[in-house]
C-alpha cells in the first residue's frame, strides 16, 4: 500500500522526466527541419523520440492530476497554487494532445513545411513547458520555493473566467477539434 | 497503464496516513482507520493520563489536560490524540456527553488533534478547555494514534476513565457569559481585539502569551455592563498566542482556562465547477487549435502539388495555349 502523496511523487516523476526528454527531442526536431541544425540523419530519431516520450507524459497525466488532487492538504481547491497547476497541466496536456493527434493523422507531414514545422515544434515545446511550470508550482506549493522563482511567476494569482465564457470556449474547442479531425480524415482519404 | 492504474486504485482505498489526518471530531474508531482495526494495530506504549481542576461548574469552561508519556513514533514523528467520553467506538466524543469544546491546543476544538515531537522528545502535554451543559458527572477517556519502526499502527488508550463531576455553579460566581464562545482563529498580520462578554464581574485582567511562555498583560476596556474588550497584538508568522482573564466581583476571583488562538493565512476560496470547466476548456481550446492550424498548414502544403499556376504562369509567358498545356500534361490531374 502506498499513499497518496507517494504515487503523486512517483506520477509527477514520469510525467516530468517523460516531457523533459519530450521538450529537448522537439527542440533538435525543430532546429533539424527549419534547416538550423545540418544532421538530417538525426530526424528520424528524435521525432520518434519526441512523439513516444509526449505519449508517455501524456499517459502518466491524468494520473498524477488525481492523486495531486487527493493528496493535496484539506478539502479540495484551497489554494491557488493548486488552481494554476490544474489549469497548467491541463493545458499542457492539449498542447500534447493536439501535438500527437496530428503527427499521428499527418504523420511526417507535420514536418513538410517551415509554418508546419514551427507549429508542431512549438505545440510540442509548449507542452513540455506548460507540464515544467506545473512541477514547478508544485515545488512552490510543497516546499515554498522552486527553480523557476527567479522568475517571480504569479502563481498566487488566478485568472478565472466567468463560467459563461469557459462553457463556450470549452464548446468552440470541441467544435475546433471535430472539424480538424474530419478535415484530416478527409485529406487522408484524398491522398 | 494497468500498472498505473492498480496503482492508483491502491493508493485510493488503502491510503496509510503517515503525514496525518488532520484535527477534527473523532470517534475512537477514528472513521475506520487502521490504527483502530484490531486485526491491524499494536498496542502504544505510551502512558495516557487525564487531570483538571478540583471544581467544575457547570457552563463554565474547564480545562482538561492530558499527558502522554514514554511517546516511542514513527520517522514522521507525528501524534494524534483523542479526548473521548467512552470506549464503545461510536457516539463517544465530549459533545456526545453533553460538553462543549471551547478550544484545543492547536488553535481549534476538535477533540482529536495531531502534533509533531520534536527529535528524542518522549512527553508532551496537551490541554482541551470545555464546558458542560449539565450537572452530574462524566468519565473520560483519552486515546491516542502514531506509527511505529515497522510501520505498523499503534493505538493505546487511557487505563481507565477519569471521572469529573459537575456542581452548580455558586451564586454571584464572577464568570464568562454562558453563551461566550471564545475565537479560536485568526488572520496574520492583524491585531485581534476580543469581546468578551461576562457575569458578575465588576472587573476584569486581561493575560496572553505567545508559544515562548512569556505572561503579559493587555489593557481592558469596559464597552458596557459585563462587556469588555482587550486587544492581541497582531501575528507576523503562523502561530498560537493563549490569553485567559481574570475575573473580579462580589463572590470569589475566578480565573479561566488558558484559551487557545491560532494565527492562520486567510482561507482562500474558488468555485471549483467554474475551475473544472475552465480547465477542460483550456485543454480543448489548446488541442483544438493545435490541430486546426496543423491540419491548415499542411493542407497548404499536400495541396501545393496540384496547384498549377507556376507552370501556367510560365508557359503563358513563353506564349503557350491551355490547350498547349493540356496536351503537354496528359489531360490534366483531376
Amino acid at each position: 500500500m502506498i499513499s497518496s502523496e507517494t504515487f503523486h511523487v512517483v506520477t509527477t516523476e514520469l510525467v516530468v522526466g517523460s516531457f523533459s526528454v519530450a521538450g529537448l527531442s522537439f527542440t533538435f526536431c525543430t532546429l533539424i527541419y527549419l534547416g538550423l541544425l545540418k544532421r538530417p540523419s538525426w530526424s528520424p530519431i528524435f521525432d520518434h523520440v519526441a512523439h513516444f516520450t509526449l505519449a508517455f507524459g501524456l499517459a502518466a497525466t491524468p494520473f498524477a492530476i488525481l492523486s495531486g488532487l487527493s493528496s493535496a492538504p484539506g478539502e479540495g481547491l484551497n489554494s491557488p497554487i493548486l488552481v494554476n497547476k490544474m489549469f497548467l497541466s491541463m493545458t499542457g496536456f492539449g498542447f500534447a494532445l493536439g501535438c500527437l493527434l496530428a503527427r499521428w493523422r499527418l504523420g511526417g507531414k507535420v514536418w513538410s513545411t517551415t509554418k508546419s514545422t514551427a507549429l508542431h515544434g512549438a505545440s510540442g515545446l509548449a507542452a513540455c513547458g506548460a507540464m515544467l511550470l506545473t512541477a514547478s508550482a508544485g515545488g512552490t506549493f510543497a516546499r515554498g520555493e522552486s527553480l523557476l522563482d527567479l522568475f517571480h511567476l504569479p502563481y498566487e494569482h488566478v485568472l478565472l473566467f466567468p463560467v459563461m465564457v469557459s462553457a463556450i470556449a470549452l464548446l468552440l474547442g470541441i467544435t475546433m477539434l471535430v472539424i480538424s479531425w474530419k478535415r484530416m480524415n478527409a485529406s487522408s482519404t484524398v491522398h | 497503464m494497468l500498472l498505473l492504474s492498480l496503482l492508483l486504485l491502491c493508493s485510493a482505498f488503502g491510503a496509510a496516513e503517515p503525514g496525518g489526518n488532520g484535527d477534527s471530531i473523532q470517534n475512537m474508531q477514528c472513521g475506520g482507520a487502521c490504527h483502530g482495526d484490531a486485526s491491524i494495530n499494536e498496542t502504544s506504549g505510551a502512558l495516557l493520563s487525564l487531570s483538571s481542576p478540583a471544581t467544575i461548574y457547570v457552563g463554565i469552561p474547564t480545562t482538561l489536560t492530558l499527558t502522554a508519556d514514554n511517546l516511542d513514533t514513527s520517522a514522521t514523528r507525528l501524534v494524534g490524540l483523542f479526548l473521548l467520553t467512552d470506549m464503545t467506538g461510536h457516539s463517544d466524543t465530549p459533545q456526545d456527553a453533553g460538553w462543549e469544546i471551547l478550544s484545543d491546543a492547536n488553535g481549534g476544538a476538535m477533540n482529536y488533534i495531531e502534533q509533531t515531537l520534536d527529535p528524542g522528545q518522549k512527553e508532551i502535554n496537551i490541554s482541551w478547555v470545555l464546558r458542560a451543559s449539565t450537572l452530574g458527572s462524566t468519565t473520560f477517556y483519552a486515546a491516542i494514534h502514531h506509527g511505529g519502526g515497522d510501520s505498523s499502527p499503534f493505538f493505546g488508550t487511557t487505563v481507565s476513565g477519569f471521572e469529573v463531576t459537575v456542581q452548580p455553579v455558586p451564586e454571584n460566581l464572577p464568570r464568562l457569559a454562558a453563551d461566550f464562545t471564545p475565537p479560536t482563529l485568526r488572520t496574520l498580520d492583524a491585531s485581534t481585539e476580543l469581546v468578551i462578554e461576562t457575569q458578575f464581574t465588576d472587573s476584569m485582567q486581561f493575560e496572553w502569551k505567545s508559544e515562548d511562555g512569556l505572561i503579559m498583560n493587555a489593557i481592558v476596556n469596559s464597552t458596557g455592563d459585563n462587556s469588555w474588550t482587550a486587544t492581541i497584538p497582531a501575528a507576523l508568522q503562523p502561530t498560537t498566542v493563549q490569553w485567559r482573564v481574570l475575573l473580579i466581583g462580589e463572590g470569589p476571583e475566578q480565573t479561566t482556562p488558558w484559551f487557545t488562538l491560532a494565527a492562520e493565512e486567510g482561507s482562500w476560496e474558488v468555485t471549483e465547477n467554474a475551475v473544472y470547466l475552465q480547465a477542460f476548456a483550456l485543454l480543448f481550446m489548446t488541442a483544438g487549435i493545435v490541430l486546426a492550424l496543423q491540419t491548415r498548414f499542411s493542407s497548404d502544403s499536400s495541396l501545393a502539388k496540384y496547384d498549377e499556376t507556376p507552370p501556367v504562369i510560365e508557359n503563358i509567358a513563353l506564349g503557350k495555349s491551355p490547350v498547349d498545356l493540356a496536351e503537354n500534361h496528359g489531360g490534366g490531374q483531376a
